[in-house]
């Protein structure tokens, strides 16, 4: 689907369009896109500021600044003068970040980042990416990271076997997320009985744990612990479960 | 025109540290080395009549010390070697995008595809003449250090016309192997199309035919093939153009149209 966004191959059928425009080869938009799929790979012979100079001249750009900014803006100021083929995983990731953001695109179409960067630089790229997105740029983003995922995205679409199942913004994720309050006691089946007089929705799960799903206990789970104390079962642990965006996804899929 | 120029600065910064750049020229150089122990050996007679097979070889082709045979034989070298070389140098120069993993990025910028393609023939014209221009200066180092006979000048010219022309037919007859290795994705494709030209070149030169088979057509026209160069006639140059100009479509138009997955 990113290449075909990217015009790299052609839809099976339907059409794909960019900014309003149909793509197709006589599209020319390119500059307002940046763009990096899979292993970002360089030319290995050449140092980082040579791979730039090599887009720099194939965007037709003119502002020579462009290539230190961007150096400089992923800390890559160390290695300029290195060839691609010494640098480690992380920085060529990096660069190739940098040829794809070196002529500040409107729209950023990335594929899988973070791959391969080091914990450090997962948070670089995860700053940038929102410093991109703060100054008007949209990203979009696919990756199998999917904490990394809720992480930086405002609206998130599932896809599963070719197909769009789901998409939603992440507000709409945050309430479609089940959440429990996850109890265990001495005594988990009287617990459950007073909870459950107490017209709270509470079920023994496999792990013999209680679990309450009803919006009053989640909102205040305070009162439940209060409950309990006060029928002489005083909780070992309560703690409010949410559900990540890995299991939401893999409950979408299976629903579907 | 402005982005043509950008693309084939890009395609020049690529092309800095290519190792491959030297080994070519170094590869190439054998030619005119191998023509002046040539040389060095028709000279001699002593040494000819121990050298043996290779001064029978020598005989064969009716050589003799002179700058006209050393001509002759950086002529064929082009007509002959150069299929070999000058086919490196394409596939090299089309087929690394792929194998060092670039090609994604060239599809979807500003400079078109067929810029950044066109600016790859650029640099491989480029390069094939270049390669020829140094074999023509090692041979004239080669020549004067051999004290070879005075240059008679209407033969010279005549020898660096049809040094010239294999040349121009040579890098020609190149453009099929850009579009192997665009459409292989890698060296595989164009190198194995090489050899197979090659092969062939000899084998239907052999029977007799060459002359209507383009890649022996520079081979014979350099004298490689002795008198079948009277042979060649407007189809055999008219067959070689078209064969090029249907190679540097097919690339083009492969590129620009076709899916895109590496």
């Amino acid at each position: 689907m990113i290449r075909m966004l990217l015009g790299m191959i052609k839809p099976d059928n339907g059409s794909a369009t960019l900014f309003g425009r149909q793509l197709n080869p006589q599209f020319n938009l390119w500059n307002d896109i940046g763009y990096l799929v899979e292993t970002p790979y360089s030319y290995p012979n050449l140092s980082v500021v040579e791979n730039l100079k090599v887009y720099y001249n194939l965007r037709q750009l003119k502002n020579p600044n462009l290539i230190e900014d961007i150096i400089d803006k992923l800390k890559l100021t160390k290695y300029k003068d290195k060839k691609a083929k010494v640098l480690s995983l992380g920085n060529q990731q990096r660069l190739g970040l940098a040829k794809a953001l070196m002529h500040r695109p409107k729209l950023l179409i990335l594929d899988e980042p973070i791959n391969g960067l080091d914990p450090k630089g997962i948070v670089e790229v995860r700053e940038l990416l929102k410093e991109l997105a703060d100054t008007g740029s949209t990203i979009f983003l696919s990756s199998h990271i999917l904490g990394e995922i809720s992480k930086v995205a405002n609206r998130i679409g599932i896809i599963h076997e070719g197909k769009l199942i789901k998409e939603l913004t992440t507000a709409e994720l945050t309430s479609q997320l089940i959440k429990e309050v996850v109890v265990e006691t001495n005594d988990n089946k009287s617990a459950l009985k007073y909870l459950t007089d107490f017209n709270h929705h509470a079920i023994l799960n496999a792990n013999n744990e209680i679990k309450i799903s009803d919006d009053a206990a989640i909102a205040h789970p305070e009162n439940i612990s209060k409950l309990l104390v006060e029928k002489n079962l005083p909780p070992k642990q309560v703690y409010l479960f949410t559900e990540d965006l890995e299991m939401y996804f893999l409950r979408t899929i299976r629903s579907n | 025109m402005s982005g043509q120029i950008k693309a084939l600065k890009a395609e020049l910064i690529k092309n800095k540290y290519s190792n491959i750049l030297w080994v070519t020229f170094i590869a190439f150089s054998l030619a005119p080395i191998m023509g002046g122990v040539f040389m060095l050996i028709m000279r001699n007679p002593e040494a000819m009549s121990k050298a043996g097979g290779l001064s029978a070889k020598a005989q064969v082709i009716n050589f003799s010390a002179s700058w006209n045979s050393y001509f002759g034989i950086l002529t064929q070298a082009i007509g002959v070697g150069g299929i070999l070389v000058f086919g490196f140098v394409a596939s090299w120069i089309f087929g690394r995008e792929y194998s060092e993993g670039t090609a994604k990025d060239l599809l979807s910028l500003p400079t078109s595809r067929t810029k950044i393609l066109n600016a790859k023939f650029i640099v491989y014209i480029i390069w094939c003449f270049a390669l020829t221009i140094s074999n023509l200066l090692i041979g004239l180092l080669i020549g004067t250090i051999l004290q070879l006979p005075s240059m008679d000048m209407n033969l010279i010219s005549g020898s660096l016309k049809n040094y010239l022309a294999t040349t121009v037919m040579t890098i020609l007859i190149g453009t099929p192997i850009a579009f192997f290795a665009i459409w292989g994705k890698g060296y595989l494709a164009p190198l194995g199309f090489v050899a197979l030209t090659l092969v062939f070149a000899q084998i239907i030169a052999a029977t007799g035919y060459g002359y209507y088979f383009p890649w022996s057509v520079p081979g014979l026209f350099s004298g490689a093939g002795g008198e079948y160069k009277s042979k060649l006639n407007l189809i055999s140059y008219s067959i070689l153009l078209l064969t090029s100009i249907v190679g540097y479509l097919a690339t083009v138009t492969f590129w620009k149209y076709a899916d895109q997955t590496k």
